[in-house]
């Protein structure tokens, strides 16, 4: 079957261009703004989504997993006696200053355990052992840090909160929403570092028993620790997730990007289909006169849409995934999900559709007879 | 209104009155037209601008409907209450030739005469054969990959033909056919047009200035003030 549609794209190049490069433009637009957001959320919950943990025991009201507050650490041997259990653990998360060479002092987050191998935490070390650091004045530092801090490498020192610290290995992977680089320390040096960490714990890890109902164990434990929130990991993640989506106003700044890709692509889609309707019109009327319906013209006009979308998404979707090793040498990771590309994908087919229907309202009821008019 | 309705001519039109009301003002255009075409006639249609045979062609051509008045089409009466009838009605038993040939400028010469077939329910390899056998008719099975703009004018002319002859309609409806064309060309447009209502038994109906028409038709017809004149 001839398609008028797709011969007269390639018939008006210039104008098919221009409207191939307005949804390209959206659609890159939209994945990297995203991709990038998703990747930053990535980071909120990376930590969450890595530690073997099932169940995680907070203060009050603690909006994310960077945000930690303290309290007593006696509450791990109550949460160790909840049936369903099978391990419970302290850990503190905090901000502390670290000096650098230069003189410089800057923030990190400090990720202190007593038993970092039992939680999966840290998940990628390079060049060192998680259980040396309980035998001294040691941590890991994330390869991340190289950004903030300059390089480093194991058998450095670094002052944290005034106390010298030997650099025995890196991490990869381990980072926070906040860009402050993690450090892992042993829980009783991180207690030494600061008073208010005294008998106190920003967390409680727990392991449920294998099999166990984890909603029935968190409901046990929610029970004997009163003055405490408890989540499962799934949950906990969301609420990290929300708090930088919702509270900081980000996920409404994404939603106005995304905003203003789509109404560029369907402004740039609309202006181009309406603008070839209307030098067209006279071949719409001759489609009528040879006994074609109204619906034979939207088809022209659709077809064409959706040639413009599925084009200019594979267009924008290449030059995203080109611009993801750019981003990862500014240590921006592009997210982009198969899910996330596919609703992308159906977005921009609904876009160049709803912009082709300013077209299909020009051509609507368009008179054949117009054919006779010179 | 609508049905069957037997008869050796292609085309009856039987006392069309059209009129144009815009706001407070009407404008009577046609007045109790009533015109036959048998098969393999030739009608000439003349008159001066706004006489109205353009909008009587129109009204022939299931296109306008007419104020009062009928229009059969191969035997089928024109339901101007039934637009998708009329539709139907074009789709089967009309082709239409413009002055401007209004081809399309993307499609190739065979793909204009395939497209009008696709329109009108034949595809795949039947209607590219028939677009292919339909352009040899015409003389132009050697430009059937060309473009409109590839072509002359009487060449445009004759795949305009040709799409108008595709799916084989009982009758063909012209607007001044030969208008853009020099004098040759115009004659050798006319004799096709002749030929193919003589060999194909199609009623022919020529709106035209041109005298040279005259020469290939069977019947000339005047139009005056909305009314056919002797």
């Amino acid at each position: 079957m001839v398609s008028l549609a797709r011969r007269n794209l390639l018939h008006d190049r210039m104008r098919s261009a221009i409207t191939i490069a307005g949804v390209a433009f959206a659609v890159t637009l939209v994945l990297v703004q995203v991709g990038l957001f998703m990747g930053l959320l990535d980071k909120a919950t990376t930590t969450i989504e890595h530690s073997s943990a099932d169940i995680w025991v907070t203060s009050r009201e603690t909006p994310n997993v960077d945000f930690a507050h303290t309290f007593p650490q006696t509450t791990v041997l109550r949460v160790r006696g909840v049936d369903g259990v099978e391990r419970a653990d302290n850990l503190i998360i905090a901000f502390m200053n670290i000096q650098l060479p230069s003189g410089a002092e800057e923030g990190c987050l400090v990720y202190a355990l007593e038993d970092f191998a039992s939680w999966n935490l840290p998940w990628a070390v390079d060049g060192g052992d998680v259980r040396d650091l309980k035998r001294g004045m040691y941590i890991l530092m994330d390869r991340s840090a190289e950004r903030r801090f300059g390089r480093f490498a194991a058998g450095d020192y670094r002052e944290i909160l005034g106390r010298r610290f030997k650099i025995i290995g890196t991490t990869s992977g381990a980072a926070s929403f906040t860009t402050a680089p993690i450090a892992f320390m042993d829980y009783h040096r991180a207690q030494e570092l600061s008073q208010l960490l005294l008998s106190r714990t920003s967390y409680i890890l727990v392991k449920a028993v294998p099999g166990a109902d984890v909603q029935a164990v968190a409901a046990a434990i929610r029970r004997i620790a009163p003055y405490n929130d408890v989540y499962t990991r799934d949950e906990w993640a969301a609420r990290s997730r929300r708090y930088w989506v919702v509270s900081t106003g980000l996920g409404m700044n994404m939603g106005v990007t995304v905003f203003l890709g789509v109404l560029v692509g369907i402004v740039v889609v609309a202006q181009t289909l309406y603008t070839s309707a209307v030098e067209h019109v006279k071949e719409f009327g001759t489609v009528k006169a040879i006994g074609g319906s109204d619906w034979d013209i939207y088809r022209i006009l659709a077809e064409q849409a959706a040639i413009a979308a599925v084009v200019g998404f594979a267009l924008g979707a290449a030059l995203s995934y080109a611009l993801r090793p750019v981003m990862a040498k500014l240590y921006l990771n592009v997210l982009v999900s198969p899910g996330f590309a596919l609703a992308v994908f159906a977005g921009t087919v609904a876009m160049c559709l709803g912009a082709a229907i300013f077209s299909f309202r020009r051509v609507a009821g368009i008179d054949p007879a117009l054919v006779f008019r010179t | 209104m609508g049905g069957q309705r037997m008869s050796g001519r292609v085309l009856e039109v039987e006392g069309v009155v059209k009129v144009f009301e815009e706001g407070a003002q009407r404008v009577e255009v046609l007045r109790g037209i009533s015109l036959d075409v048998e098969p393999g006639q030739v009608v000439a249609l003349e008159g001066p601008s706004g006489s109205g045979k353009t909008t009587l062609l129109s009204i022939m051509g299931c296109i306008l409907t007419p104020t009062a008045g009928t229009v059969t089409v191969a035997g089928e009466v024109a339901d101007p209450e039934r637009p998708t009838r009329l539709r139907d009605i074009r789709r089967r038993s009309i082709g239409f030739v413009f002055q401007q040939f209004n081809l399309f400028p993307a499609l190739t010469a065979l793909e204009n005469v395939e497209y009008a077939l696709n329109v009108k329910g034949v595809r795949g390899a039947a209607a590219r054969a028939q677009s292919r056998a339909v352009l040899e008719r015409v003389g132009l099975g050697d430009r059937k990959d060309f473009l409109p703009r590839d072509l002359s004018g009487g060449q445009k002319q004759r795949v305009a033909i040709a799409r108008a002859l595709a799916g084989s309609p009982r009758v063909l409806l012209a607007d001044e056919p030969t208008a853009n064309l020099d004098t040759a060309v115009g004659e050798q447009v006319l004799d096709l047009f002749r030929e193919l209502a003589r060999e194909e038994s199609k009623g022919l109906v020529i709106v035209t200035h041109d005298p040279k028409v005259r020469r290939i038709a069977d019947r000339v017809v005047g139009i005056r003030d909305g009314r056919l004149a002797a």
